[in-house]
């Protein structure tokens, strides 16, 4: 009889000890919101566990972090992996806000940061984070629009200015190839998903202004001639149709490709400021990695023009029971850490310093500017008409418009940007 | 007395109640709910399920990138065959008991055993091109000293030809496991059926024919069901050889996508129970064309 | 007789260029393990490394990739998962095989119905009871998902124990024994052999086994050996011969474990594929 019951009992062994896994959580000691230690993601898998871990981790202990340690992950697939996470209560307790997670989600996931009206005394960049009137992320760094080059290779095909059309842009990279056969003119990291959104969303603005988003946002045909978003991906669509970019795409490597562009093996990489100094810091050439201003030209000044925009956006886990520490890890590294001037970004602290990959952009007189915030009560409206398009933002779109401008894919340029036109337009009469 | 037939009818289930309770858990509530997720355009996250009852079939069948991976399976089915033809071929002369028989054995056999994200990078390693180091892989190199060097190809970029790569891949790594199970049941076979045979001066085509492949019918059946069902479930090697990039994605590799990065669960969940309905059918007709299945095990 | 048999000849033939077909992929990750990044870069695929004792990559795979951490918690889910396996596999298989039942139709019925179900399709459903149950990102998750889908276990005991003579629980009933004593003292001692299979087979698989850890543990420092290997391929991915290394470290095992006991691996696998 007893053995029967051992037996039952033994049989619920395992149920029960997870079960005490299941049913409480780890409880502080520490005075309310403060954890001996803080779990911060990043997409950064390559400094994370040098800099972060090494040296901006220490750094925030010994100082307002109080005791407090910071444990750091990195994830190569970012956006998936953490999107992933957010299914559950646990995606860490400082965040960046993966692509996709439309401003409305925002207060379902995150804590609020404070008021869009005080931050943005301090802060830059504040209404990217913004969910009525409510912050709840506050971009790393700031970027402004261009693209990275290697000075030495674009010299070396006699070019000297930075190309002011699309068209100017084509020649030069066909300039490039044919003075350096073995360069590879433009690398388009196609393997990582990431890097090619660029070219659909760096240009917002160029062409129609300041206040492009929100006339995107009730647009039914964004992608025709003339507007931001058919001049990015139509520009894609003819660097790789003309045989300017790497032969294959599906085997790129965005850790070696930035030791190569270093090198001078690749002349161009269509991404923002923050790459430059990943660049600079590849290989033993940091003075070879220019950045150029987007060839578009303002149609009313005839200058070159920059947009600057925020970074990846950090926040703060709203299930997180570390509430306080990760509110002091969010300000010291905004505020204190240094990241935005070692990244060379445009500081979102308004009193820290920017750094410094815009020299060429000072030579040439280039116009610093930022894109109009949607009006009130209309944070989300942009961001949900992507989410009801079913416009994929993680890459697949532009990797479907390299796949057949490089004969992979069947189809045409028109028949892409035909079914995007409608798939928006679809998405504008959601927002009703 | 009673106390003892009493005995026997409430001890099993004590014995029972984890695996079952485990059972319920695991495998019959997840398939409720799938089915009860799949009509409702569920976030995952949101405490509100709306309903939305067979919309999400209907979007499926004009979603031309799901379409296209259930069409990729067509490839690791056609891998799947010939994975079978071959483990056949190496069962049968394998069974000949020659000399060094174990010692290709454990070649042919031991790509089976090797951890999935492994033999991944094994073959992105063979097919790479030239890029990472300043020659081409070791699939290439191949060809061009064999002086077949024309059929030298982007293995993963050319979307033609990925998942006959990717279908490759699966055959190295899983032709062991048939061979081991074509051998086992060819060893199974009563000897006696072979003495006759010889005795009649059969040669070994007739012996294959009249004697080996009767007495796998079974095996032969439980290896067809098991590619048709295995590939429509492929996941790792795409998946972690190119994401699903390049026309390489599958069934699973969507349905994972769309529920956990893109948040629709529902959508998702009508994508599994279409996965689901399709091995059950597969395994019902096997059942069924296959009669002398000994499904009793009590 | 000296005659040769070319059928024979013809037959190593084949056999040995196929195992070569097997082993040829191999090569390449091999020599490049052993080359530093410029002798890697510059030489050919199938050249063989100037030094064969250079352990640098290997080194390198060791101390920065969290391969360690990764074989540790292989191992305590190994550990953990089989003894919950062979735990929950036996006692089905004895209450079963043991005991005639009202109902037992209908539990036999749930675990072939069960069988039939393959792990990838309710996946979606299945992270939700596990996120439901606060052990997303915790070991269990995956200790549960092992213990708990693991229907082929199940079938080996069966099988196995069908081959064990009632007539050993009659004379132990006769001198007293109650049923947990026949299982326990009886029963499983008898079933070692089955217990090996399943330990082989199952421990295998759950050595390779990638999806269930990459949806369910994202936290680093819960890694398997699958998805310690896989975090490798970015930050690494400038230096392949490290990768390579690495993908050596983690092979090594398994090729060991191989040699040493292919006749019960064969085993397992014919066994397991009995449904």
């Amino acid at each position: 009889m007893r053995k029967r019951l051992v037996a039952g009992v033994a049989s619920s062994v395992l149920v029960a000890s997870f079960l005490t896994v299941v049913g409480y959580a780890p409880s502080q000691a520490a005075p309310a919101g403060w954890c001996k230690q803080i779990t911060v993601l990043t997409n950064r898998t390559d400094i994370a566990p040098t800099t972060f871990t090494k040296v901006y981790g220490p750094q925030f202990t010994a100082g307002p972090g109080k005791g407090t340690t910071v444990k750091f992950e990195s994830f190569t697939n970012y956006n998936q992996d953490v999107r992933t996470m957010m299914n559950t209560k646990n995606y860490g307790d400082v965040l960046g806000i993966p692509v996709g997670v439309t401003p409305n989600q925002f207060p379902q996931f995150f804590s609020p940061l404070g008021k869009a009206s005080d931050l943005s005394k301090t802060y830059r960049f504040v209404n990217e984070g913004t969910y009525n009137g409510t912050v709840y992320g506050l971009a790393q760094t700031g970027n402004a629009g261009g693209y990275a080059v290697n000075l030495k290779d674009w010299k070396a095909a006699g070019i000297t200015t930075p190309p002011a059309t699309p068209d100017e842009f084509i020649a030069d990279l066909q300039k490039i190839k044919a003075a350096e056969p073995s360069v590879i003119p433009l690398y388009t990291n196609y393997a990582t998903g990431w890097a090619p959104t660029a070219w659909t969303n760096s240009f917002t603005g160029y062409a129609q202004g300041p206040d492009a988003t929100n006339i995107m946002t009730h647009d039914k045909a964004p992608w025709t001639a003339g507007k931001d978003a058919y001049i990015g991906d139509d520009l894609l669509y003819q660097v790789v149709a003309d045989k300017l970019t790497e032969p294959d795409p599906t085997t790129t490597d965005w850790e070696g490709s930035k030791a190569l562009i270093n090198k001078g093996t690749i002349a161009t990489m269509f991404l923002g400021s923050w790459s430059v100094s990943q660049f600079q810091g590849a290989g033993p050439n940091p003075q070879d990695i220019g950045f150029y201003p987007i060839p578009v030209k303002d149609p009313k000044t005839g200058k070159f023009q920059t947009y600057i925009s925020g970074d990846i956006k950090q926040a703060i886990n709203k299930n997180s029971k570390c509430q306080a520490s990760a509110q002091a890890w969010l300000t010291w590294f905004e505020q204190d850490s240094g990241y935005a001037y070692s990244q060379g970004g445009i500081n979102p602290y308004l009193k820290g310093p920017n750094g410094e990959s815009y020299t060429i952009f000072d030579k040439l007189g280039v116009e610093y500017k930022s894109l109009n915030p949607a009006p009130a009560g209309h944070d989300a409206d942009n961001a949900n008409v992507w989410k009801a398009s079913g416009i994929p933002q993680d890459g697949s779109l532009e990797q479907a418009i390299i796949d057949t401008a490089r004969g992979a894919k069947s189809g045409s340029e028109a028949a892409i940007f035909a079914d995007l036109n409608s798939k928006w337009a679809n998405g504008v009469s959601s927002l009703g | 007395m009673l106390k003892e037939r009493y005995k026997r009818q409430v001890t099993p289930w004590l014995y029972l109640v984890l695996p079952l309770g485990l059972l319920g858990l695991l495998t019959y509530l997840p398939v409720a709910n799938m089915f009860w997720y799949s009509t409702t355009n569920w976030d995952g996250i949101d405490p509100h399920k709306q309903y939305v009852g067979l919309a999400n079939y209907a979007k499926i069948a004009q979603n031309p990138d799901i379409l296209h991976a259930l069409f990729n399976s067509i490839y690791y089915f056609g891998g799947a065959v010939v994975q079978i033809g071959l483990a056949l071929f190496v069962a049968t002369v394998l069974s000949y008991g020659f000399k060094g028989t174990n010692f290709f054995k454990g070649f042919l056999v031991f790509p089976f055993l090797l951890n999935s994200v492994a033999v991944v990078l094994i073959f992105r390693y063979l097919f790479q091109g030239p890029g990472i180091a300043s020659h081409a892989g070791g699939m290439d190199y191949l060809l061009q000293h064999l002086g077949l060097g024309r059929f030298v190809t982007q293995w993963l970029g050319n979307p033609h030809i990925v998942n006959f790569s990717l279908a490759g891949v699966s055959v190295w790594r899983y032709i062991g496991f048939n061979i081991v199970l074509f051998l086992g049941a060819i060893q199974s076979i009563n000897p006696e059926l072979f003495e006759a045979a010889a005795l009649d001066r059969a040669n070994r085509w007739h012996q294959f024919r009249y004697i080996i492949l009767p007495g796998i019918r079974r095996i032969t059946a439980l290896s067809l069901i098991l590619a048709i069902s295995g590939s429509i479930a492929v996941f790792e090697v795409p998946y972690i050889m190119l994401g699903g990039a390049n026309g390489s994605s599958t069934f699973v590799i969507e349905t994972v996508r769309i529920a956990f990065a893109e948040n629709r669960v529902g959508y998702a969940s009508a994508l599994a129970v279409i996965l689901l309905g399709i091995v059950l059918i597969v395994t019902f007709i096997q059942r069924n064309i296959f009669k002398d299945e000994q499904v009793d095990l009590v | 007789m000296k005659r040769i048999d070319t059928f024979k000849v013809i037959i190593y033939l084949i056999l040995s260029v196929m195992c070569l077909a097997m082993v040829f992929p191999l090569i390449p990750l091999i020599f490049a393990s052993f080359k530093d990044h410029q002798e890697f870069y510059d030489s050919q695929p199938l050249s063989p490394p100037h030094n064969w004792f250079n352990f640098h990559n290997f080194y390198l795979a060791w101390t920065q990739g969290d391969l360690v951490r990764g074989f540790l918690n292989t191992g305590i889910l190994l550990a953990i998962s089989l003894v919950g396996t062979i735990m929950v596999g036996t006692m089905t298989a004895y209450a079963i095989d043991r005991f005639d039942f009202k109902g037992k139709k209908l539990v036999v019925w749930a675990f072939l119905l069960a069988a039939l179900v393959p792990g990838v399709t309710t996946q979606v459903a299945t992270f939700q009871i596990i996120n439901r149950l606060n052990l997303y990102d915790t070991r269990w998750a995956a200790i549960l998902l092992y213990t708990g889908t693991d229907i082929i276990s199940i079938y080996i005991f069966l099988q196995f124990m069908q081959s064990i003579p009632r007539a050993l629980d009659e004379s132990a009933r006769i001198d007293g024994a109650g049923h947990f004593t026949i299982y326990f003292r009886i029963i499983l001692p008898l079933l070692r052999p089955a217990i090996a299979t399943v330990i082989i087979i199952k421990g295998i698989a759950y050595y390779n086994d990638f999806y269930t850890p990459f949806l369910y543990m994202p936290d680093p420092s819960l890694g398997t050996v699958s998805t310690s290997l896989y975090r490798f391929i970015g930050p690494f991915s400038a230096n392949w011969e490290v990768i390579c290394a690495a993908t050596l470290l983690v092979i090594v095992p398994t090729i060991v474990v191989f040699l040493t006991l292919q006749k019960f691996i064969y085993k397992g696998l014919s066994a397991g594929a009995v449904k």
